[in-house]
């Protein structure tokens, strides 16, 4: 990120000879006030990391023989994981989770939030602004107890709904539906402050030139807004899929992975397996997995939008 | 250079900081010789276990001068004081010296080394031998034969009923159900007659834990012919049997027919707060497959007395599946007091155990939790049975009491059953499929298709 800072004291006709030493000079300009949190960063997250890839290939667990003397076994955990069929339900709703809440749901609400509010009123966007900020603020299990109050069998929703005849324990009948929202309800903000920062970005001549040239909305939004703000696009979808794709609190809040598995996701279903029946070996391999969908998903992104170095 | 030299002086010290937290650590578990860490739950609805401690805290630390007692409560139900437990009891310097530990544990901790046998210090504990009956001794008894823990409290389980919805249903009161065929006519009677009332009640989700498996899927498959989860003869797991299709198949019946709570309260995890707490007071549950303590809901004691509940709740044996013998039929557990492995100094440990559960003590959390006491001089006592009519009833119950197989791999086995539990809740599976998957999951839980039979 912070690769352009370091060019400018480059000077174009310095002789060969002091090149190493100058680099070494300039790598500890960066390194020596990074150390400290370096060594922090690799005892506290680089450490438990490691540890956590090991032991996804032992039989350790939190109680009993194995907590003490766990003994590597491979890949074991890994072919136990994909002939678990609860494994796999939460595999399905992960990525439902992640493809409702975030990639369309957070994403496509945020920008739209941010692309209505360009040239409003300070009042306006203030107002607005404040309103799905204060969402994003709230702690997560607040957020769940609030929409656990509008969505319960005694809830605001079915109040509201109760002249219709058509109320219902959402939670029950509709769970990942409820969690989905939810996670929009609250996540809606991050987007929204990316893309209102992006959009700040585009300069408005060229979206004046384009309509001087006869250009619609949409189309001044499909050929100039939209290629402009690319790269916040790209950024923006792979933090919010990491983030949604690790959820815990909201869901566990919210339904506790319930009724049945309808809402376990694989955070809940790894939650279950390490801390509850204590299989902490197969709850890691299980994180691992995790890992390694995050980084495709990366992928994904970086392929769908290319974008030039 | 000079940067260099910067760059390894902060490391030095950041390494030298790294090192003095390792030193600080290690040089307070040293010095806690004189400290006793004592670990156990607290729940709004549940202060009674903290009452205890902190009279014996008090009580110890009198007698003990230099000695202190650190109480460490555990906010939260049972699901959530076994996962902190386990996690704390990983390292020797944040293990508690002394723990209230559920029964069903204690094997599973006692085949990791975690757990001090008592043995050397319970001979010089006259209340060793006069107090405790020799089958409530077997409570935290390992597989080497040592005792890993002196009982606080024991149980038995068994059927609660309102009498107000019996009465609106029709039904004869007192109420002596025979068999399971009588406990569904009388629910199918409530919800005909007394619609805003739940018919009956009991744990069926993983919400509820080790709660589900003991209180509802083993009080009905200890009461069909044979019906047992481990076959003590030939010390194996029985996978599958008529017992447990037939088990599976009433918890059925009753959420398919809805003479069970909503969905949505059978996935609660304060379910039990709405039975005994909201449901009975208010005659919205006509019958609850529970134990012995939901009395101490209504007591003086309790967050919401219901000093009514004498007249208004009546108590029953879960019957067996076709009046079989004995009848009746009835599972216990309990918690122990225990001691870890690691504790610095286990005389001081072992002494502040022998004065939690002494008689005043004792006293103090059976009066308060309603649990059921493991002493014979709390039992004799008038105190004990005091404002609760039914302590006699629950107590005698240990004549046809059945024993949880509790050996390390058992809460493995448990969270199987609670799996089947669920999809009979749910309706997400027939009986039989709910069977075979618990049939086929076994094995892999239990270390191996040679630890299992089946049943006929």
């Amino acid at each position: 990120m912070t690769v352009t800072t370091a060019t400018p004291s480059r000077l174009a006709g310095s002789p060969r000879g002091g090149e190493p030493r100058r680099r070494r000079g300039r790598t500890l300009r960066w390194l020596v006030p990074l150390a400290p949190a370096l060594v922090l960063l690799v005892i506290f997250m680089a450490g438990p990391i490691l540890w956590s890839v090991y032991i996804s290939f032992t039989n350790e667990t939190l109680t009993g023989a194995a907590s003490v003397n766990s003994r590597f076994i491979g890949v074991d955990n890994f072919v136990k994981m994909f002939g678990d069929e609860d494994f796999r339900n939460s595999f399905v709703l992960t990525f439902v989770f992640v493809i409702g809440s975030a990639v369309i749901g957070q994403n496509t609400l945020g920008l739209m939030i941010a692309l209505l509010q360009r040239g409003r009123g300070r009042v306006t966007r203030s107002v607005v602004n404040g309103v799905v900020v204060a969402a994003w603020v709230v702690p997560e299990v607040v957020a769940a107890a609030c929409w656990f109050a509008f969505l319960s069998e005694e809830g605001t929703l079915n109040k509201l709904l109760g002249g219709f005849g058509v109320s219902q324990e959402w939670l029950f009948t509709a769970p990942m539906i409820a969690v989905i929202l939810a996670n929009v309800w609250r996540g809606t903000a991050f987007s929204m402050l990316v893309y209102s920062a992006a959009l700040s970005d585009v300069p408005g001549d060229l979206l004046e030139a384009a309509s001087v040239d006869g250009a619609t909305t949409w189309r001044r939004f499909l050929h100039v807004t939209l290629p402009l703000i690319r790269r916040s696009i790209l950024s923006n979808l792979m933090l919010i899929t990491l983030q949604t794709l690790a959820a815990f609190g909201l869901i566990y809040a919210l339904t506790g992975g319930g009724p049945g598995t309808a809402s376990q996701t694989t955070p809940l279903y790894m939650y279950e397996q390490a801390f509850r029946y204590f299989e902490i070996g197969y709850g890691s391999a299980m994180a691992l997995v995790l890992l390694v969908i995050g980084g495709l998903f990366s992928l994904v992104y970086l392929r769908m939008i290319k974008v030039d170095a | 250079m000079r940067r260099a030299m910067v760059a390894s002086a902060l490391a030095v010290a950041v390494a030298a900081t790294a090192g003095a937290c390792g030193g600080d650590t290690a040089g307070e578990g040293q010095g806690a010789a004189n400290e006793i860490e004592v670990l156990y739950k607290v729940e709004p609805t549940w202060p009674h276990m903290e009452k205890v401690l902190k009279q014996a805290k008090s009580q110890y630390e009198a007698a003990n001068k230099g000695v202190t007692i650190k109480l460490t409560p555990v906010q939260g139900n049972n699901e959530v004081y076994y996962t902190k437990l386990a996690l704390l009891n990983r390292s020797a310097d944040s293990a508690p010296d002394v723990y209230l530990h559920d029964t069903f544990q204690v094997n599973a901790d006692v085949a990791a080394g975690k757990l001090a046998p008592l043995d050397e210090y319970l001979g010089s504990w006259p209340d060793w031998q006069s107090q405790y009956a020799d089958s409530v001794k077997q409570a935290a008894k390992g597989p080497d034969g040592k005792i890993y823990g002196v009982p606080i409290s024991t149980d038995t389980r068994g059927l609660w009923y309102q009498k107000d919805v019996f009465a609106k249903a029709g039904l004869p009161v007192p109420w002596e159900p025979k068999t399971w065929a009588d406990v569904l006519a009388a629910a199918r009677a409530i919800k005909q007659k007394v619609p805003d009332a739940v018919p009956f009640s009991m744990y069926s989700t993983k919400p509820h834990g080790e709660a589900a498996t003991m209180q509802g899927f083993e009080m009905l498959l200890y009461g069909t012919p044979g019906g047992t989860l481990y076959d003590d003869a030939q010390k194996k797991w029985v996978a599958s049997g008529k017992g447990i299709n037939d088990s599976l198949a009433f918890i059925n019946t009753i959420y398919r027919e809805e003479l069970g709570p909503k969905q949505a309260d059978a996935f609660n995890p304060k379910l039990a707060d709405k039975m005994n707490l909201d449901w009975f007071p208010a005659g919205k549950l006509g019958i609850s497959l529970d134990g012995a303590w939901s009395a101490a809901s209504w007591k003086e004691t309790s967050t919401k007395p219901w000093p009514e509940w004498t007249e208004k709740m009546g108590w029953t044996a879960m019957p067996t599946q076709n009046g079989e013998e004995p009848g009746a039929v009835s599972m216990s557990g309990g918690w122990v007091m225990a001691m870890s492995s690691y504790a610095k100094n286990k005389k001081a440990a072992f002494d502040f155990i022998s004065v939690v559960t002494n008689k005043d003590n004792t006293l103090t959390y059976s009066v308060g939790s309603g649990d059921l006491t493991p002493r014979k001089d709390v039992a004799a006592d008038p105190k004990y049975t005091a404002g609760n009519p039914s302590v006699k009833f629950w107590t005698d119950l240990a004549s046809v009491t059945h024993y949880r197989p509790a050996y390390e791999v058992y809460p493995k086995v448990s969270a199987q059953v609670q799996e089947a539990m669920e999809a009979m809740t749910t309706g997400s599976q027939t009986p039989e499929q709910a069977a075979k998957e618990y049939a086929d999951a076994l094995p892999g839980v239990v270390g191996g298709p040679d630890k299992v039979i089946s049943a006929p």
